[in-house]
């Protein structure tokens, strides 16, 4: 996914290319992708402090990218919101500074032309450049509006990602109907498995499965040829049965690891069979 | 998922049980369909390779959402959301305002909030109208079709959020 994209700001026109090198800057700036990233951010942090919100994006020039009214969020939320994202772009620093500012005395700051000094708009940043602002408005207060801005612009922050914790009642809960547990899909995957009959055939081109089983027996089958393997999504495919390949009786407390390409086939199972897979690309 | 949530228009003071059922109640564009309306709108620009400003504005003409395709010109977002505006306040394509234009009555122009260029097209839902598509970026033409694209797309996505509701 493309997040940014850079521009070339003219500096001296009709210039003779080779010469005119140095007379240009290069600024990266928001591509709709990286605006969708960052309103996915803010809404995030909204659900969870089960409040409402406009969310506003605008590019490195203070143009506006996206938008996204939670349901029951006020109707002039949407322009505010628009308002304080451009002006943390324009002025490159979060609008709670200007509030503060404004708030302690210098109250003729509010003449300036367009500018929305209310807090709940900061820039968002790439490696120390400002590539565009969000502004949120109509949350359940200021300080909320605030809090669901920085989150928003938290978007691209390098740094590991936080901790997944997973309570026992969670995976028991998980492993009652099978289901994915934590997905990363781009790096990995932890599903909590339950079969009760067999399968079709699998064939993961990018993920490999590394299985633990918790409960029950099942017959899997590795390698062989796949008969009718057909893709159904990227990088996966599903077929009949498995001829041929090997043949494997996994019980509670087995490991398997089946590297990405291999083909597999849970071809009987007791009911249920319970396994912990992870899914490393 | 809820699709609608019911308003009261607001009578203040008044003795609840009495008197809600007398209340009218008016159905309210939710964020998800805003979103499928405009997938769809974007799924008909991209076929087409154009840019474009997507928004989908309540029956107030306020932005629900809105989405500036990458390399879309700037100036579209105000015209985007100008359109769709009109669509839902005057309750009818913006289209009709800027054949009015065409056909003689300049005084069109002077209407209040209105965006009398082709690419607003209301979202209706049984008769009423609850809010609008509004899309600017290339030709007048591309703009009207991208919009009812989006606008043709509302039926199905009401009905995937699970119908309507009183």
């Amino acid at each position: 996914m493309n997040i940014f994209k850079s521009t070339v700001a003219a500096a001296a026109l009709l210039s003779i290319a080779p010469l005119a090198q140095a007379q240009f800057a290069e600024t990266k700036s928001l591509t709709m992708d990286g605006a969708r990233r960052v309103i996915d951010a803010a809404v995030a942090a909204a659900n969870n402090k089960k409040t409402t919100g406009v969310i506003a994006v605008v590019d490195n020039g203070g143009n506006l990218m996206a938008l996204e009214r939670i349901d029951g969020t006020f109707a002039a939320g949407a322009n505010i919101s628009i308002g304080k994202a451009r002006t943390a772009l324009l002025f490159q620093k979060p609008t709670k500074v200007f509030e503060d500012i404004v708030n302690k005395g210098r109250t003729a700051m509010v003449a300036l032309d367009g500018f929305t000094p209310l807090q709940g708009g900061v820039p968002v940043s790439v490696d120390g450049q400002i590539v565009g602002a969000v502004g949120v408005s109509g949350a359940a207060s200021a300080q909320q509006d605030e809090e669901l801005a920085m989150a928003g612009a938290k978007a691209f922050e390098s740094g590991p990602p936080p901790v997944s914790y997973f309570p026992k009642d969670q995976v028991k809960a998980a492993f009652a109907k099978g289901s994915v547990l934590f997905d990363h899909s781009d790096k990995y995957m932890v599903h909590a498995s339950r079969r009760e009959q067999s399968g079709m055939s699998e064939i993961h081109t990018k993920d490999a499965d590394i299985v633990y089983v918790l409960d029950g027996i099942a017959t899997l089958v590795t390698g062989g040829t796949a008969v009718n393997s057909k893709p159904i999504a990227a990088d996966e495919f599903r077929g009949e049965r498995i001829d041929g390949g090997e043949t494997r009786l996994l019980s509670k407390g087995d490991v398997i690891i089946i590297p990405a390409g291999v083909p597999h086939w849970f071809k009987e199972v007791t009911n249920p069979f319970l396994y912990y897979v992870v899914k490393a690309r | 998922m809820k699709s609608f949530r019911t308003i009261l228009y607001s009578a203040l003071f008044v003795i609840a049980p009495a008197v809600r059922a007398e209340l009218p109640v008016k159905k309210v564009m939710t964020l998800n369909v805003a979103k499928k309306i405009a997938a769809a709108a974007e799924a008909e620009a991209n076929r087409r390779h154009l840019t474009a400003v997507i928004v989908v504005v309540d029956d107030g003409g306020y932005p629900l959402l809105l989405q500036r395709l990458d390399n879309t010109q700037v100036a579209s977002v105000e015209v985007g959301i100008g359109k769709a505006r009109t669509a839902a306040i005057f309750r009818r394509p913006s289209k009709d305002f800027e054949d009015q234009v065409k056909d003689g009555r300049i005084a069109a122009l002077a209407l209040p909030g209105a965006t009398p260029l082709q690419g607003g097209v209301p979202i209706i839902l049984d008769g009423k109208v609850i809010g609008a598509i509004g899309v600017s970026g290339e030709s007048p033409k591309d703009d009207e079709d991208v919009a009812k694209a989006g606008a043709a797309a509302a039926a199905a996505a009401i009905a995937a959020e699970g119908g309507s509701r009183e």
